[in-house]
């Protein structure tokens, strides 16, 4: 009882502070035009303080919401460039075919592994957003890898960096490819292999996917020249740096060819 | 010293803060203030709730009759009488049991009276001073006047105890 009269005394001793101090400097602004500004500054700068540390929270709470938008976003354009890419070759061919030719769908990895010798990723995308197995997967900065199976809302992706797994590349300045493999170890290495030795390459040269098989569109930075040496006597060996970082990997693009039936179709009718 | 010698007391060191307020001017250094030292005479029994008040009050007046800034001493009395009865069980009595009504230099020593002097003085002061000059005056003067502030008024104060105990 004593200790509820206590508890009760403590509070309205604690209220009648607040009132009696809310009452002075009430006051105060109210009868000193200097003491006003001041007061009236300081509660404008703190306002300011707290509204300006809310909207930093606020921000960090939405970059995830606003990351998948510019996500969505930069896929559309990616299509929307792909389609124009399209149109434009066939406005060379005198064709009048419409439909871009590749298919661009967002998705976030929430698995990844890069210390292994086959490694793989898990994205939160599958068959029920059209993703099939066969698949390209890259972002804006390489190549990621390829869609190995399917359920209905993951996609199991065969890392790049596995032994056995390659990409047709080229280089930006020659247009010689070859294909690029990892050849095990650092995550952010790779070789281009089957450049011819007559090829003029130097260190910095920029290596893209050339667009020769099905699965990747063609012209997507994959890294840059950092070494070459001679192999087998007939063609160099260049080593490239990434410009993907595999350790860090959040949005990837699961890339659909609209045109690979109709090659896989030609491919069969060649006895 | 009786009940109407205490009041007369508490009467004359008021007037003194007027008259000090209203016509010694120190310059913008000091502020000489003796309301801590009146709320320090408020007898011991009163609940925490009638020292607010009457500390609220007193503020009040002074800044009315001084033609100062009407809430700032009530400001700063408010924020010394508030912590006066936890103070005291700090810095003078821990055994909880308030031998005195009013704590002089004798009951309390010298020590930790002047302790309790200087802790109430200095939360004043510095709700005070912040109050009246945070903003727009540099740091390093609102510390200086703070500092000297304090000095002063528990100096002031002393002497008040000095004189109330020989009263009494």
């Amino acid at each position: 009882m004593n200790n509820r009269a206590g508890l009760l005394s403590t509070l309205t001793a604690i209220i009648l502070f607040i009132v009696l101090e809310s009452l002075s400097i009430l006051l105060l602004v109210e009868n000193s035009v200097v003491q006003r500004f001041r007061i009236l500054g300081t509660v404008r700068t703190a306002q300011a303080w707290v509204w300006t540390r809310t909207s930093d929270i606020h921000y960090y709470f939405n970059l995830r919401s606003e990351n998948e938008q510019l996500a969505e976003e930069n896929r559309q354009l990616r299509e929307q460039l792909d389609r124009y890419a399209a149109t434009a070759r066939r406005i060379d061919s005198l064709s009048v075919e419409e439909g871009p030719d590749f298919i661009w769908i967002g998705a976030t990895v929430i698995k990844n592994t890069v210390n292994r010798q086959r490694n793989h990723l898990i994205i939160d995308r599958g068959r029920r957003d059209g993703v099939e197995p066969g698949m390209g997967v890259v972002t804006s900065r390489g190549v990621v890898g390829i869609v190995g199976a399917v359920s209905n809302h993951y996609a199991y992706v065969f890392s790049l960096l596995g032994t056995g797994q390659s990409v047709s590349a080229k280089l930006a300045a020659s247009g010689a490819f070859g294909p690029m493999v990892w050849p095990g170890g650092a995550s952010d290495r790779m070789l281009l292999q089957e450049i011819p030795v007559h090829i003029q390459v130097a260190p910095g040269d920029t290596v893209l996917t050339s667009g020769y098989s099905t699965i990747y569109p063609p012209d997507i930075p994959l890294g840059s020249v950092v070494g070459t040496k001679v192999s087998k006597g007939s063609s160099q060996e260049l080593t490239v740096a990434l410009f993907e970082e595999f350790r860090s990997l959040h949005s990837v693009y699961v890339v659909k060819n609209n045109r690979q039936p109709e090659i896989e179709e030609l491919y069969e009718q060649v006895p | 010293m009786n009940k109407s010698h205490s009041i007369l007391f508490f009467v004359l060191v008021f007037l003194l803060q007027l008259v000090i307020s209203d016509f010694l001017h120190l310059g913008p250094w000091v502020t000489v203030c003796l309301l801590p030292f009146m709320i320090l005479q408020i007898p011991l029994s009163r609940r925490p709730h009638v020292v607010m008040l009457s500390a609220f009050g007193l503020g009040l007046l002074l800044d009315f009759l001084s033609a100062g800034a009407l809430g700032l001493n009530a400001f700063a009395a408010v924020m010394a009488a508030a912590p006066r009865r936890f103070l005291y069980r700090l810095l003078v009595n821990r055994d909880r049991q308030d031998k005195t009504e009013i704590p002089t230099l004798r009951s309390a020593g010298n020590a930790k009276y002047i302790k309790y002097l200087l802790a109430l003085t200095a939360i004043y002061v510095i709700a005070f001073v912040l109050l009246d000059c945070v903003s727009f005056r540099p740091v390093g003067f609102i510390i200086v006047r703070i500092l000297a502030s304090t000095v002063v008024s528990t100096a002031l104060g002393i002497l008040l105890a000095i004189s109330f105990q020989h009263q009494h």
